[in-house]
């Protein structure tokens, strides 16, 4: 553990992007609660307020809503979103890319086409498709469908994390020792593909982010009047020269994160493929 | 005798500067290399070895300091900058690595590698590089010179590879070459041809050589003077002989009394081991690199130190004159340490009958094990040896359960076994335990060494209980010299022979009756791969379980095994009792391999048969012989055409050949190993 703290001290790229990250962790936890505006709440008398005016920080858009609050309150959904997103995609792909792999063959072969077929679409095309169809966004189908959109990706990687310790002695020396399946790919082969799994739960975060925004900024995320990142872009967008801020702060909001864990997840695969 | 060396290393010091600390890689080293002399240089590893070549050639990281000379005809290198050096890198000092497949670009010609050292460093064009390729090529003996610069590395055999390595090293015509652990590689016979080669090359162009190497029986073919290093120094520096009989750093000593050699067998001696390990040095320290782990250390080694001449040529760091110091310590057992009265129980084991292991899809198979037969009684050691894709390992797994053989049966104590694992009781599960060559793989990184040898208890024996196990293990852990310390240690925390010695734990951890190893020591250090298989005899007289020994190394098998089946495609060449195949083999091959092992005392001579060439294609099927393409005592087309019979020339020692047994019988002389 300590060897990760010095490496991360070295890491001036690595500190920045992890304290934006917790930054916007922090504001998504207690930052509501500290705010003197809710984000439904319209300031009739102060509707494109510019920044740092009348008490709004970052202004007001066409309905006299805090921008600041709707910031602070789109990074809970977004950020709760994308974890989950990234935790279900990759345990979802370790499971059928463990089973794919460790098994071999004609399942194997299979799999490979199945994901070959999921692939080949746009995981943005595919999340709207079902999510045009499906209507009304909550918070579980979003997530549901975006870990789903992911799964082919994780899946892979899981697989090829598995490949390389599939031929290894200690597996062979379970095998002989009359070990299940099951333990044999949970238990002896899966805490030793933990530094890719890591990573890959790191760079979907980051992807998340950006899908759950795009698809947002598409109009097939969360409804209003829930706040959401992407949709606040497109609802101001017609008011991007008469009312910059409103357009703005969003999309700093959006870029900000996902630069802040790319960094971060740059730094994970630096040191957890560095490990041997 | 004395000329004017080639290469004169003076105090040179090399240390690795990391995050936290310098380690000292090399400390003083001084040695001298004359015109036409080879250097061996012998140490485990961590000694520093590469790291002196890596100082030649200045290819040492940038965190890394060196200081002291190196004159190489005068000038010295240290003060060279790296444009100066690329005059002297290749064309005047030439290198070849350990392995030649990663130091080969697979993606061109042989051809243009060669030729490539040619135009770069003689300014030659492209039609005299090849020229000159052509003519190097069969200088190294090989036969095709023309045809093997159109091919690519891949196409060629680990053998001849290296051979191409050499030939790159040799096109430049270099005053030294640098030999970096060459024929570690590769198989025995191979190496055999090699270093003939390289010896031929050292006279015949009147080069220097420093070869360096981890084994001393190769050294000495090559070498007229070694140097011991230990923990980056040169800890005794001399003539091969009398480094071998007399020599005097105790670190010397314990080394070569640590390996398997001629005249050493399980019976009458226990092999050396040396206490602790190859520990980094940092700056501070002082004295002789040796004392941590020196039997015989006394208060002046942590202070006194430095080379002192011994006898003419013959330099020895230690400041007391060890041999003469303390009488000769022969390691023997005592007498009647072979139990005489368990000798009649012979009780089998094991019973192979024909067994056949094809891989590979119809008309690609390769023939892994093509009719093998095979007993074995408890309490026995079997050795198995062969070069690399005889089989030897394919026949091991075969019986652990690892895969399935594709006919024949294995059977185990009265039971038909020959199915894989899944289908296997968990008895037979138990009774047959597998260890493998690499303990760093075969030991899951994620476990603690509790968890790594608690588990087969649970699962095979169904010990529930955890302070029970603990109990066991820790028992276990004693018997393999491992302190109740090591149970919550993690595999990286360990040595590799630390490593190893936990895999025999968990082998031993339920008492099985058959223990099948694969090549078990082939990874570690001398002195690690001593007390390994010290512990292994030990473990086998207390249990009374049957071995297979798997190894490539003749020396090892000799010194371990009760029977020895010597492999070759699948097939068994010969079988029979260690002294009946070790001391007077009569097929050819058995012969061959023997000849080509590499002995620790430079005094034995053995006999001069090469094998040239590689094993035939395992995929085509063999009527006759699989040995005659490169029989030397070939009988004629019937060995082609026909397969062979088998020989009996004891209860327990035949051979399967075509000669006739009376001309086997009567041709020993020119066997094994003369005086």
């Amino acid at each position: 553990m300590n060897t990760y703290l010095l490496q991360l001290k070295r890491s001036p790229r690595a500190i920045a992007g992890l304290a934006i990250l917790l930054i916007w962790i922090f504001a998504a936890i207690a930052g509501p609660s500290l705010l003197s505006y809710s984000y439904t709440e319209m300031d009739m008398n102060n509707q494109m307020v510019a920044p740092g005016q009348e008490g709004h920080l970052l202004g007001t858009d066409a309905l006299g809503r805090d921008v600041f609050s709707r910031i602070i309150y789109g990074s809970r959904s977004i950020l709760t979103i994308a974890l989950l997103t990234s935790l279900l995609s990759s345990i979802a792909g370790i499971i059928i890319g463990f089973t794919a792999g460790y098994f071999g063959g004609i399942v194997d072969t299979i799999f490979l086409r199945i994901m070959d077929i999921l692939m080949a679409i746009p995981p943005l095309v595919l999340a709207m498709v079902v999510l045009g169809i499906l209507g009304n966004s909550t918070i579980v189908g979003l997530t549901i469908i975006v870990s789903i959109a992911f799964t082919p990706a994780t899946a892979r990687v899981a697989r090829g994390a598995l490949l390389t310790c599939k031929s290894t002695e200690y597996v062979d020396a379970a095998r002989i020792r009359g070990e299940s399946h099951i333990y044999i790919m949970f238990v002896e082969i899966l805490p030793n593909t933990i530094g890719p799994v890591i990573v890959e739960i790191t760079a979907r975060f980051a992807y998340s982010i950006m899908m759950i925004a795009s698809l947002g900024f598409l109009g097939v995320g969360l409804q209003p009047p829930t706040p959401d990142w992407g949709m606040m872009v497109i609802e101001n967008k017609s008011l991007i020269r008469a009312a910059p801020w409103t357009v703005l702060y969003p999309s700093l909001a959006i870029a900000s994160l996902v630069i802040a864990i790319s960094l971060f997840s740059d730094f994970v695969s630096k040191v957890m493929i560095n490990e041997d | 005798m004395k000329t004017e060396p080639v290469l004169e290393i003076k105090e040179l010091d090399v240390a690795y500067h990391t995050l936290t600390d310098t380690v000292v890689a090399l400390k003083g080293v001084s040695l001298s290399v004359a015109k036409n002399e080879a250097l061996g240089i012998i140490g485990e590893s961590g000694c520093g070895k590469s790291t002196l070549f890596y100082a030649i050639m200045d290819y040492l990281p940038v965190s890394s300091s060196r200081s002291g000379e190196i004159l190489f005809k005068g000038e010295d290198l240290v003060v060279k900058t790296p444009k100066q050096m690329t005059k002297f890198r290749g064309s005047k000092i030439a290198m070849v690595y350990q392995n030649p497949y990663s130091s080969l670009n697979p993606s061109l010609t042989i051809g243009f590698q060669l030729e490539e050292v040619s135009m770069f460093h003689h300014g030659m064009s492209r039609k005299e590089a090849r020229q000159a390729a052509v003519e190097t090529l069969s200088d190294l003996h090989l036969g095709d010179a023309a045809g093997i610069v159109r091919r690519y590395p891949h196409q060629i055999s680990g053998g001849m590879q290296q051979r191409i390595c050499i030939a790159m090293a040799l096109l430049c015509k270099p005053d030294l070459m640098i030999l970096d652990e060459p024929t570690t590689a590769l198989d025995v016979t191979t190496e055999a041809v090699i270093l003939d080669i390289i010896k031929e090359l050292k006279d015949k162009y009147n080069m220097s050589l420093i070869y360096i190497s981890h084994d001393i029986g190769v050294v000495n073919k090559v070498s007229d003077r070694i140097a011991v290093m230990y923990r980056g120094e040169v800890v005794e520096f001399g003539n091969q002989n009398t480094i071998y009989k007399k020599p005097e750093h105790p670190y010397t000593r314990a080394l070569i009394n640590c390996m398997p050699r001629a005249g050493v067998l399980k019976e009458n001696t226990q092999l050396n081991t040396i206490p602790g390990y190859v520990s980094r040095r940092s700056a501070a320290e002082t004295g002789c690199p040796f004392v941590a782990r020196c039997e015989k250390r006394n208060a002046t080694c942590e202070e006194k130190y430095g080379m002192v001449e011994r006898k003419p040529d013959h330099f020895s760091a230690c400041d007391r004159a060890y041999a003469t110091d303390i009488p000769d310590k022969v390691l023997s057992k005592e007498a009647g340490s072979i139990p005489e009265g368990a000798e009649p129980e012979h009780k089998t084991i094991l019973k192979i009958d024909n067994l056949y292991k094809y891989y590979g899809p119809h008309g690609k198979r390769i023939r892994a094990l093509d009719g093998v037969d095979l007993t074995l009684d408890r309490n026995n050691v079997l050795g198995v040896v062969g070069e690399s894709g005889c089989g030897k390992s394919t026949m091991g797994h075969t019986i652990s359960g690892l895969m399935r053989p594709t006919r024949g049966k294995i059977i185990f104590d009265g039971t038909n076994i020959s199915v894989s694992w899944r289908k296997r009781s968990p008895e037979t599960l138990r009774d047959i335990q597998l260890i493998f060559q690499n303990p760093g793989r075969s030991l899951n990184p994620s476990f603690t060494i509790e968890n790594i040898i608690g588990r087969p208890m649970l699962k095979l024996l169904g010990i529930k209980s955890k302070q029970k196990r603990r109990k066991l293990i820790v028992d276990i852990l004693k018997k393999v010299d491992l302190g109740e310390e090591y149970l919550f240690r993690r595999p990286k925390q360990l040595s590799g022979g630390e490593m190893q010695r936990a895999a025999v734990a968990r082998a031993f951890s339920i008492a099985p009756n058959l223990l099948v190893c694969d090549e078990p020591t082939s990874a570690l250090d001398a002195s690690v791969q001593a007390s390994v298989l010290n512990l292994l005899v030990d473990l086998q007289k207390d249990s009374g379980a049957a071995y297979i020994f798997i190894s490539h190394d003749l020396n090892v098998i000799n010194y371990l095994s009760d029977y020895i089946m010597v492999m070759y495609l699948g097939r068994i060449c010969e079988y029979g009792k260690k002294t009946e195949v070790g001391g007077s083999p009569r097929h050819p091959y058995t012969e061959a391999l023997l000849s080509a092992v590499p002995d620790v005392d430079p005094s034995l001579k053995r006999g001069e048969i090469r094998l040239h060439g590689a094993p035939p294609n395992p995929t085509k099927k063999i009527k006759g012989c699989p040995f005659a393409g490169r029989c030397h005592r070939k009988v004629g087309s019937v060995c082609d055409t026909t397969p062979p019979p088998r020989v009996n020339f004891s209860d327990t020692h035949f051979a399967y050949c075509h000669i006739s047994p009376e001309v086997l019988n009567s041709e020993i002389s020119v066997k094994g190993i003369k005086k």
